[in-house]
């Protein structure tokens, strides 16, 4: 599910990365970087956390055009003159106003590094507001960010969390050199789905699993028993022939009438019997169940 | 063939909840109690009672939500069972003609009420069923019935007085309801990025610049059209459905969810006290939706059960360790009844049972009591069975 999640181009999706100190998100953030750019989308970077060369990513130049970097590591909170971006600026109205700066007019894909930082220094419901409004307005079209977790109050995580489509959580491996991803995916109508994988990042910035660990959410898919025929193996027939069918839908049942009386009788008339029928409790039927009306 | 006719009230025992309205029997003298469509005096205290939209729920909650109350349910975590649930609060309101009012900080509200839920036909409109007379006359071939083919003419249900006498409605997840169905009734709507900037100015007032502007919304609401009491009684009267997503989640402007101390914390406590004033004096009633998950500190979740009427939880299995259990593989979730509230009487309608569990099927959101029994022995060569007897609650 990483990879789908890395690939997806659905419009709206809030993809939060959350690392800690044992294990680096930032290589995955950059390897997100690199997907995007590869499907030939604009990507705008805020960087707080680090400076630019260090999340530079590889690229042509034709990617290089589309990538477009907001240095806010050099003078975040705007002590010297002409910052070029201060962590104050984290407001939708600042940061429309830098993404209409570009000269692309496609969607952004906006990449934040870290959320961290922003956290520090505005309330976390105005951030949360922020990202919302961010999300809703055209210009944004998806937003992957950082986020380290032990660096906050469990509740700020979850909040933020909420918001999220797609939450990714990596951690050491408890042997080897590998990266664990800890993958949860909700979709718009509420399903919601989780897959831990093992992966890898290359020189080139692409991610390989290696292999998936381990299921919490999928429940085993048992191969359905083939229906049991039950007029097999008894002692008396109850299957009929053709012969029989033919015979049995020949047959001419006692009130059936003739073309012309029952059309005659079917003729609306006022204050014919109606069908007066309450839906009771105990007749839900439901075709799932068959056991449904069963008194157990 | 018709119903029998059941007199109204007996002992009180489950089937007699709807001998109420299964009866065709219309009392002469006109009643204290304002007869509105889709509503139904309870037969515990007598209070007024609109159903939720789920039956199983109504039931567990004692027939139905109370005219006038506040329903609170506390999230699950991602949030699927209870915008289902809101969703099929609205939805009823819509089949019961009653206008509605939903409040959102997240979602636009349109969105919300593009995805209600269809409702199953056979319960509603006669009118559909006249067209479809006059359809079926004509064509005879396939429709026609071999052995009941006087009754092929009649469409498949009638309701026996009105299309919105009967209390409670069954959906279909699968289909979302018909726009015209949607437009007939009157819906008004709330989102809180469009009603007010980000950054406002601070007035001074125990609650934040969101839920004031919501709460002030409301009340205009409720003055403008009429729903309160203390309006002349002249026009017909009619009961408003206000539903609101998510309170207390940061995108209201509250830090309740972000911190165990928060700076804001009776922020929404003031808005429920004041929310629930303005529905005790007025037709209306209310359901809230609260992310209690992520609320830090108890204390402020249990001021907020207290403050609304009936409070229930629920919790989904989705996600968690328990989603793989085979205990609960025929279940989606729990469903924990926090609260049932006193009206008028001394002792609440508890359920009988606290073990519920809930599976959101495509035409009925069940909720059952899940009975798990195990049967331990003591010789270690023989396993532990698990005896599993399930009883609907409803």
């Amino acid at each position: 599910m990483l990879l789908d999640v890395i690939q997806c181009v659905e419009s709206g999706r809030f993809v939060i990365i959350q690392d800690s100190v044992q294990c680096c998100g930032r290589q995955l953030l950059q390897s997100f970087m690199c997907a995007a750019l590869k499907r030939e989308e604009v990507v705008h970077v805020l960087a707080f956390d680090v400076a630019e060369e260090d999340l530079r990513v590889p690229s042509d130049s034709g990617c290089a055009q589309r990538l477009c970097f907001h240095d806010g590591y050099t003078d975040p909170l705007g002590w010297n003159d002409s910052p070029p971006l201060t962590v104050l600026q984290f407001s939708p109205g600042e940061i429309h106003a830098l993404l209409s700066r570009s000269e692309h007019p496609k969607p952004v894909t906006l990449v934040i590094d870290s959320l961290s930082w922003v956290l520090r220094h505005h309330p976390p419901a105005v951030v949360c507001q922020c990202l919302q409004e961010l999300r809703r307005g055209g210009a944004v079209r998806s937003i992957v960010a950082l986020l380290h977790s032990d660096l906050h109050q469990q509740g700020i995580v979850g909040s933020l969390c909420h918001l999220a489509t797609a939450i990714v959580t990596v951690a050491p491996a408890l042997r080897g050199h590998h990266t664990v991803a800890k993958t949860t995916r909700r979709t718009r109508s509420g399903r919601v789905t989780q897959e831990e994988e093992c992966f890898i990042i290359k020189e080139d910035l692409t991610v390989t699993v290696q292999k998936q660990t381990h299921h919490p959410g999928q429940r085993d898919t048992e191969q359905e028993e083939p229906q049991a025929d039950p007029a097999a193996h008894l002692t008396f027939n109850l299957r009929l022939s053709e012969a029989e069918k033919e015979a049995k839908d020949k047959l001419s049942l006692p009130f059936v009438f003739s073309q012309e009386k029952k059309s005659a009788l079917l003729q609306p008339r006022p204050g014919a019997g109606q069908i007066i029928y309450e839906p009771d409790a105990n007749d839900d039927f439901d075709q799932e169940d068959p056991d449904d009306d069963l008194d157990v | 063939m018709a119903a029998p006719l059941r007199s109204g009230i007996g002992v009180g025992s489950r089937q007699d909840t709807r001998a109420v309205h299964g009866t065709s029997f219309q009392k002469k003298s006109r009643g204290k109690l304002v007869s509105i469509p889709g509503t139904r005096p309870s037969v515990q205290n007598g209070q007024l009672l609109v159903s939720t939209g789920v039956t199983s729920l109504d039931y567990v909650i004692g027939g139905g939500l109370a005219v006038g109350t506040l329903l609170l349910i506390e999230e699950d975590k991602y949030d699927s069972y209870s915008r289902m649930l809101l969703k099929y609060f609205l939805a009823e309101g819509v089949v019961c003609g009653h206008s509605l009012f939903l409040g959102s900080a997240r979602d636009p509200p349109e969105e919300i009420l593009q995805e209600l839920p269809a409702p199953v036909l056979d319960d509603i409109g006669c009118a559909a069923g006249d067209e479809g007379q006059a359809k079926l006359c004509d064509s005879e071939g396939e429709d026609s019935m071999k052995i009941a083919w006087r009754y092929q003419n009649f469409p498949k249900v009638q309701t026996a007085l009105a299309a919105s006498s009967r209390f409670g409605h069954y959906y279909d997840v699968s289909k979302t309801m018909d726009p015209e169905m949607r437009q007939a009734s009157k819906c008004n709507t709330f989102f809180l990025p469009d009603e007010l900037p980000l950054k406002s100015e601070a007035e001074p007032s125990t609650m934040n610049a969101g839920y004031r502007a919501l709460l002030r919304s409301i009340q205009n609401l409720i003055h403008r059209e009429g729903f309160d009491t203390a309006a002349p009684q002249n026009k017909s009267r009619n009961i408003l459905r206000i539903g609101l997503h998510s309170l207390g989640s940061p995108l209201w402007g509250d830090d309740i969810c972000c911190k165990e101390s928060p700076s804001d914390a009776v922020s929404l406590t003031s808005f429920l006290y004041g929310f629930r004033a303005l529905l005790r004096s007025s037709l209306c009633v209310g359901m809230v939706t609260v992310p209690s998950h992520l609320i830090q500190n108890r204390a402020i979740m249990g001021r907020v059960t207290k403050l609304c009427d009936t409070a229930i939880a629920l919790e989904s299995f989705r996600g968690s360790e328990r989603e793989t259990n085979p205990l609960y593989k025929d279940y989606h979730g729990l469903l924990h009844v926090r609260q049932t509230p006193h009206l008028n009487c001394l002792v609440c309608e508890v359920p009988d049972t606290k073990d519920l569990a809930f599976k959101l099927k495509r035409k009925q959101f069940a909720i059952e009591v899940s009975y798990l029994f195990v049967q331990w022995t003591m010789a270690p060569q023989l396993n532990i069975t698990f005896q599993k007897a399930k009883q609907k609650g409803c």
